[in-house]
């Protein structure tokens, strides 16, 4: 790419009645209609990307825009009989013979809570989970020989020794690898995706690596995330009942 | 360098079969009932009596117990019988070194290799089960997907190796599909533009870079060397098996170092060359298990059969990956991507034929045909064939 790439915000004359017809057939729970509208090699990734409240009541399309990749976003907003209001933002590409979604998102981003935060059956993980309950980032380690262990064990595997402590670690750490996850692979992920899942090396850990999401679900300012980058530890707690989670944020 | 192993060219495949591959939940079958009937096409296939099977070796957990498919086959004896312990398919080639170990020292005489899968019995994404803790699946990880994602992406992002190399491997396996009547994927065109047009599953991979997922099963059965002389097919002689991971390697939640590889080792990979008394550039075709395209490229790097970094671009290209005349061809007959996924025994089938001479995508005069199971599951293993006894 050249440095100042010519930026063409055009939007195409048909467009923004598609965009305005299709917010209508969602609010109406046209479930044919919705169909018709998402590109057809993909239909079950976008049924299962989004998450509306039911009886929704109206839609409003908030903007539309051309985006640097020649595709166009819409952002719609929902309002449900409750009041609650959702925004979409719906990705358009003319294909299959018309303006088709290409990818649909809640927006803003926000990380998945899966339902499944907490002990593993082994519990021997158990005294991560207390740890970021406590508000703390606890890392398995000997207490014999010092060696950082994860994923947790019941023994050291450098010493044998079975004297495995649970200290709070520095917080911080740096992105060692990451992946954007955009296939609604599990119910809990829909209205979440897509979102990044950072793996940090933490050097106060002997560089042992925790998975996270990304603290905003996904990059804020459209660059991608990369290699390397810092990232700090956000505890994130469930408004009611259940375990906390680990989160990764830009620092 | 040890030399070779003391079981080189003692035993070899002789009959192989797969079931038609379905659709994944279209089968009304169960999954037993797909893996007697690949039994049986095998044993046609190299002649023999069905009830002289006296070994069987799967992996990856399947449902089939040994003793149940014995019972069910009404075998004379059951000799061994044989689960390989984790990983996935990376136990694939790893059931094949079991068997042909089995009938190396006289535990048994003819050993079923098979794996079964059908939606039915054993449920979605079977392949993975016992392998994903609350410490992925609370970050939102429930697939090996978004694991070989993330391993791709350090190895695209850090290792340098361009993106390009993981596109000529899918490439390859569709260009080979076209050629097999039984490939699921046998009628998809897949050039650059439709490669890159599928939806993103998780980044780096999109749609194609994905294996399939298939209700069907596959079988391969082994005997003596002996004894395969006076089969029906040439025989396909185990020259030397290999299996394992190295230290910290194993289920440590993305802690596995070194993180951009495919997991083969370099203790492991010279077993496997020093065992059979060859050299990578001796290798004529290569079954690479692709769970997903990355690990693919990651695997051929670890065996030295590609350069590491920005120079794997270079090497992976459709040319040199495909039958006939290209430098390295793989999954000939499509792979786990193309032409089905039954956790990877298609890959063993193909491995045998090529050495037969009756791939749908013959490589001329294959002499040694290396089969690659596992990359980036918690197990890997390989296998390599050779048309005679000593390479």
């Amino acid at each position: 790419m050249t440095a100042q790439p010519v930026t063409d915000t055009t939007i195409p004359d048909d467009l923004p009645g598609a965009v305005e017809r299709h917010g209508r057939i969602v609010a109406a729970n046209d479930q044919k209609a919705i169909l018709a509208d998402f590109r057809s090699d993909r239909i079950g990734q976008l049924v299962g990307s989004a998450s509306l409240p039911p009886d929704l009541v109206s839609s409003e399309v908030l903007d539309l825009v051309r985006d640097p990749d020649g595709l166009f976003s819409a952002w719609i907003r929902y309002t449900a009989a409750s009041g609650v209001r959702t925004v979409l933002r719906s990705r358009w590409i003319h294909a299959d013979g018309g303006w088709r979604v290409n990818s649909v998102r809640n927006v803003p981003a926000t990380p998945p809570r899966t339902g499944t935060e907490g002990p593993d059956t082994s519990e021997v993980d158990r005294p991560f989970w207390e740890g970021l309950a406590a508000g703390e980032l606890r890392v398995q380690q000997c207490a014999s020989c010092g060696t950082f262990v994860w994923s947790p064990r019941v023994l050291c595997p450098s010493c044998h020794g079975d004297d495995l402590r649970w200290p709070a670690v520095e917080p911080r750490g740096t992105v060692y690898s990451w992946t954007r996850t955009w296939q609604p692979f599990h119910p809990s992920l829909a209205g979440h995706l897509p979102f990044v899942v950072v793996l940090a090396e933490i050097p106060s850990a002997g560089g042992r690596r925790l998975l996270g999401v990304l603290d905003t679900g996904d990059t804020t300012d459209g660059a991608d995330i990369a290699v390397g980058r810092p990232v700090e530890a956000v505890i994130d707690r469930p408004d009611g009942e259940g375990w906390p989670v680990l989160r990764w944020r830009l620092a | 360098m040890s030399g070779p192993c003391s079981w080189r060219g003692t035993t070899a495949a002789v009959g192989i079969a797969n079931t038609p591959f379905l659709k994944h939940g279209a089968s009304s079958r169960g999954s037993m009932s797909l893996t007697l009937d690949a039994i049986l096409a095998a044993a046609a296939d190299a002649g023999i009596d069905p009830h002289d099977i006296d070994g069987f070796a799967s992996y990856a957990n399947d449902r089939s117990e040994g003793l149940a498919v014995g019972a069910a086959l009404g075998v004379r004896e059951i000799r061994w019988s044989t689960m390989v312990w984790g990983g996935g398919g990376g136990g694939l080639a790893a059931a094949v070194n079991a068997a042909a170990i089995a009938v190396a020292t006289g535990q048994a005489t003819c050993v079923a290799v098979y794996r079964g899968i059908a939606e039915i019995d054993v449920g979605r994404q079977s392949y993975s089960e016992g392998h994903i803790s609350s410490l992925y699946s609370a970050n939102g990880i429930f697939t090996p997907a978004q694991i070989c994602a993330m391993r791709t992406q350090r190895m695209i992002e850090v290792d340098g190796v361009p993106a390009s190399a993981l596109e000529a491997l899918v490439a390859a396996g569709y260009h080979h599909a076209r050629n097999n009547p039984d490939a699921a994927g046998r009628d998809r065109e897949m050039d650059h533009e439709s490669y890159l047009d599928a939806r993103p599953i998780s980044d780096p991979l999109r749609l194609f870079d994905c294996s399939r997922e298939n209700d069907a099963a596959g079988a391969v059965i082994i005997t003596t060397a002996e004894r395969a002389r006076d089969l029906r097919h040439p025989p396909a002689y185990v020259l030397s098996g290999v299996q394992g991971g190295a230290q910290g390697w194993t289920e440590s939640v993305e802690n596995e170092n070194p993180y951009g590889t495919a997991g083969f080792h370099p203790a492991l990979v010279a077993r496997l060359w020093d065992d059979a008394g060859v050299k990578p550039n001796d290798v004529d075709v290569v079954q690479v298990y692709e769970n997903f395209s990355g690990p693919a490229v990651a695997s051929l790097i670890d065996l030295g059969l590609c350069p590491p970094g920005p120079d794997a671009g270079a090497f992976m290209t459709l040319e040199n990956l495909i039958a006939p005349d290209g430098a390295l061809p793989i999954n000939t007959a499509g792979g786990n991507i193309a032409e089905g996924f039954v956790h990877g025994i298609g890959l063993a089938v193909e491995a045998v034929r090529q050495i037969r001479g009756t791939s749908p995508n013959q490589v001329p005069q294959a002499r040694h045909s290396l089969l690659l199971g596992g990359p980036q599951a918690p197990l890997v293993s390989a296998t390599l064939f050779g048309s005679t006894p000593t390479p």
